[in-house]
């Protein structure tokens, strides 16, 4: 055990190098599953049934699957199929983006309809379009209460990037695999991961709790 | 002004309003009355297409609400609507409140729309609260402000529905009032009320509703001195 600060210190620059691949691909991913999350929720409000439809079969077959057979799909088994080659990276993105996308419209769609009625009815009344309706009333109130239920989510996907070591991604969860692979020193490598994970979630969940207090009743 | 002509509504198989047809002259005040249930409120929805209308025929300043071709969010601006619950945006401030549907459907120059605005406010006394937002405001500022949102797209006719019924009763006076000035001004107005003093004192004519129909109509002083009609005498016994 004398040597674990050692170890620790040489771990520290490839650890460091896999947080900030974690932080890339979780970036990249969540902004568009964001995007996706939002057009889906929205699409899920529609009056059209056969768009209610669509977003409703996305967001089923994502629920109705594991993330890591996701990944293996996307990785794996598309490529085969188009005779193509992925990398891996884009492979890792698409699949957590499309993934917290499912989540997210969820979201979204719950955050829609808890806004009242008599909302949707003055907008329309004083002659606003449904677009405007949607923009300018609807949205605003749907997205300060969907504040919390989108940094869970966006925390959880974080964490699910995680998988991605297994289609070869360097992440952080990778990194520590390779290192323990030389070193054989489980405890103070996963230990230093966990921290390493701990301490990217941490400021967003205070970020949350912050904008929460902020944008309160209104 | 308005037309309506044997307007009927259904919700599945529930029929709220039978048969509807009466005219409302410009710069009419016509008040709503009836027992709750009797579809003065859903006959109100039908005018700006609230509700959507299961047949008959709405035309308003010329325009044919009921007819599909009808560009309904164009109609809406001329048609002001106060609702009971006061709907105003909790997001944005009672200034932002008013100055929204102008600046976004009618694209009205920013300077323009904060001076009609505070004008508006003026009118409804609530000009030191431009700022606040509504969860700050007693229900009847509240509902104040939403008149004059709903006057900021200068509509031709303005609609009240039950502008009064969620407010404690010390603030009903002050909405009745700012109403009671509109009427003065000569906007055509339709208004669902329980407030029989208001209906007398204001309204050129009076609807009285039962079972989705129009049971009666006149002047204030036939509806509430001379009904005819007995199921209008019975209401009138047990509101008055």
């Amino acid at each position: 055990m004398s040597d674990t600060l050692q170890i620790m210190s040489d771990a520290l620059p490839i650890l460091f190098e896999g947080l900030l691949i974690t932080l890339k691909i979780a970036a990249i991913s969540l902004v568009i599953a964001f995007v996706i999350g939002l057009a889906a929720g929205l699409m899920s409000t529609a009056r059209s049934r056969i768009i209610r439809g669509l977003a409703g079969i996305y967001v089923d077959i994502i629920r109705g699957t594991p993330l890591l057979v996701q990944v293996f799909f996307i990785y794996f088994g598309l490529p085969e199929f188009f005779d193509t080659r992925i990398d891996p990276e884009v492979a890792g993105i698409v699949a957590v983006s499309l993934n917290a996308g499912a989540y997210i419209a969820e979201v979204v769609r719950a955050g829609i309809n808890s806004v009242d009625k008599g909302q949707v009815e003055a907008a329309r009344s004083l002659g606003m379009n449904r677009f405007y309706t949607m923009r300018l009333i609807v949205l605003p109130q749907a997205l300060r209460r969907m504040i919390p239920a989108l940094v869970n989510q966006f925390i959880i996907s974080i964490k699910d990037t995680a998988l991605l070591s297994v289609i070869g991604i360097r992440e952080l969860t990778q990194s520590g695999e390779i290192i323990i692979s030389t070193n054989f020193r489980s405890f103070e490598i996963w230990g230093m991961v966990g921290v390493f994970y701990f301490l990217l979630i941490l400021p967003l969940s205070r970020l949350s709790l912050l904008l929460e207090r902020r944008l309160n009743l209104r | 002004m308005i037309t309506v002509q044997n307007l009927k509504k259904q919700f599945g198989s529930n029929v709220v309003l039978k048969d509807i047809s009466t005219t409302i002259r410009e710069k009419e005040v016509v008040c709503v009355i009836g027992p709750s249930g009797s579809g003065k409120s859903t006959f109100l929805r039908c005018l700006n297409l609230l509700e959507d209308v299961t047949s008959g025929k709405v035309d308003i300043a010329g325009v044919e609400v009921t007819d599909p071709k009808t560009n309904i969010d164009k109609l809406r601006e001329d048609v002001g609507m106060v609702f009971q619950r006061f709907n105003l945006f909790p997001h944005l401030t009672v200034l932002q409140n008013i100055m929204l549907a102008p600046k976004y459907i009618k694209k009205m120059d920013k300077a323009a729309n904060e001076k009609k605005a505070m004008e508006l406010l003026a009118k409804v006394g609530l000009a030191e609260k431009r700022d606040e937002y509504p969860d700050r405001l007693s229900g009847g500022q509240q509902q104040r402000v939403a008149i004059a949102r709903a006057l900021a797209m200068n509509p031709r006719v303005m609609l009240f529905d039950e502008p009064t019924s969620a407010l404690d009763p010390e603030m009903v006076g002050e909405v009745l009032q700012v109403m009671k000035d509109l009427a003065h001004e000569g906007i055509t107005m339709i208004v669902v009320t329980h407030e029989m003093g208001f209906a007398r004192e204001v309204a050129d004519r009076v609807l009285f509703m039962d079972g989705g129909y129009i049971v009666e109509e006149g002047t204030p002083a036939v509806i509430f001195d001379a009904p005819k009609h007995e199921r209008t005498q019975a209401f009138l016994s047990k509101v008055l």
